[in-house]
């Protein structure tokens, strides 16, 4: 099967072969596809400058089994410039994607938050909030979407005032400040989160916590790689 | 036809080197020995005192069969001055291209945060305490410009601001003698942004 022109970027590159790129991208129309890149990396080759991760890219490919073969790629707009640490941001989404994404799975909608983290992420906009959004999306679409606006037990609405307990794959448990223990947070939190309004400092700090958790869930166990760099990063500076 | 087990195994042994199958590794081994016998001797003991006798320089961590390579013990070359590069292979390129006379730093990769490779992996703690020594005046950050070589050098660059030592970037843009029409936009798109004036 051929396929032209296809929206898409690079999550990850290995070397194949002896001159030959390994690529893992996440296509619109064809989720996260395997792809090899013949002679990718020979001195010569017009692809070189272009396979990069994180550039959006028009990708041509022939699909046969498991891995297809590319056999085009154009720019799809300008190659965004991540500054300092976002850097690292932006490998912890690609990291993510190619943890919890299976191979040909589509998923249109989580494609273009993920484009849209990226452009964020490029002009300097708020990079916590944006990382916390897309791990939201990326929940929602993969079907282990959080309940953040009813409390999981009684079917009510969760109250800005009170102290909600989370129980992962399932949702928030009203419980009374004494009783309190595991994940818990505030009602307000859980909305901010819901409405995606993570302006203030506590919501936020909360939001991480609770997608932390949440993320960890389906991960497995092995951590995650982008998060031990950027704690040696962070660690020395 | 059955092979003899020997000429079996050189083959099999010569298909580690890069760009080499079965048929050329075959051609090879068969070269060797129906003319050149005595350049295979040689080629053996050659591969096996570079295997023994290849290290690490401990300076710039090049590869060096002395302690200090003859590039940091040079003396003459200039210690203020500190170029990081990927591969021993760029220190090469830069020799015979530039007329650079400082000293330089081999990374041998570059961060690959979802490879698990960070700045621990890469030796940083070395380069670190070379900037601590406050001998170096300028870091010149000569890793390739893909993304993982640019991580590299934002991270080296935030390290060299710590101990006031200026970092620079090489320059990226248009090769000489290139036609704008026929270059990517990626590299025109820096070419132009680092545009710079003429007098």
């Amino acid at each position: 099967m051929k396929i032209p022109l296809e929206p898409g970027y690079i999550l990850h590159h290995y070397p194949y072969r002896d001159t030959s790129l390994l690529l893992e991208v996440f296509t619109r129309h064809h989720g996260r596809v395997g792809l090899v890149a013949r002679g990718a990396r020979s001195g010569r080759s017009r692809l070189r400058g272009l396979l990069q991760v994180f550039s959006p890219l028009l990708l041509s490919w022939h699909a046969r089994g498991e891995l297809g073969t590319l056999s085009g790629a154009e720019t799809n707009g300008p190659v965004p410039v991540l500054p300092g640490k976002r850097i690292m941001s932006a490998y912890y989404l690609n990291e993510l994607l190619l943890r919890m994404m299976t191979r040909n799975d589509p998923h249109p909608e989580l494609f273009t938050s993920y484009a849209s983290a990226i452009d964020r992420l490029a002009s300097g906009e708020a990079g916590e909030i944006t990382l916390r959004m897309f791990e939201k999306s990326l929940l929602q679409e993969l079907g282990y979407g959080l309940l953040l606006d009813q409390d999981a037990e009684t079917g009510h609405s969760v109250n800005p005032d009170d102290l909600y307990e989370y129980q992962l794959e399932k949702g928030p448990v009203a419980v009374t400040r004494s009783s309190a223990g595991g994940l818990c947070f505030t009602g307000r939190s859980l909305l901010a989160l819901h409405r995606g309004e993570l302006d203030d400092p506590a919501s936020l700090r909360d939001a991480r916590l609770l997608m932390r958790h949440a993320i960890a869930l389906y991960t497995g166990k092995r951590p995650l790689r982008t998060r031990e760099v950027l704690r040696q990063w962070t660690v020395s500076q | 036809m059955s092979v003899p087990q020997l000429i079996g195994q050189l083959v099999e042994t010569l298909r580690c080197l890069p760009g080499v199958g079965p048929k050329s590794a075959q051609r090879m081994a068969y070269h060797l020995l129906e003319r050149d016998r005595e350049g295979g001797r040689k080629l053996g003991r050659a591969l096996l005192e570079a295997m023994d006798g290849i290290g690490y320089c401990r300076e710039c961590r090049t590869f060096s069969d002395i302690e200090v390579c003859t590039l940091c013990a040079n003396d003459r070359r200039d210690n203020g001055l500190l170029c990081v590069v990927e591969t021993p292979a760029d220190v090469i390129a830069l020799e015979q291209a530039t007329g650079y006379q400082g000293k330089y730093f081999v990374l041998m990769g570059h961060m690959s945060p979802l490879d698990g490779i960070g700045p621990a992996e890469l030796g940083l703690d070395v380069l670190e305490s070379r900037l601590r020594s406050g001998q170096v005046r300028e870091i010149i950050l000569a890793t390739n410009p893909t993304v993982e070589g640019e991580a590299t050098a934002h991270y080296i660059g935030e390290l060299a601001g710590l101990y006031d030592v200026r970092a620079t970037r090489i320059a990226h843009g248009v090769p000489l003698g290139g036609e704008l029409e026929y270059i990517d936009g990626g590299t025109l798109s820096h070419a132009f942004s680092g545009r710079r004036d003429l007098y």
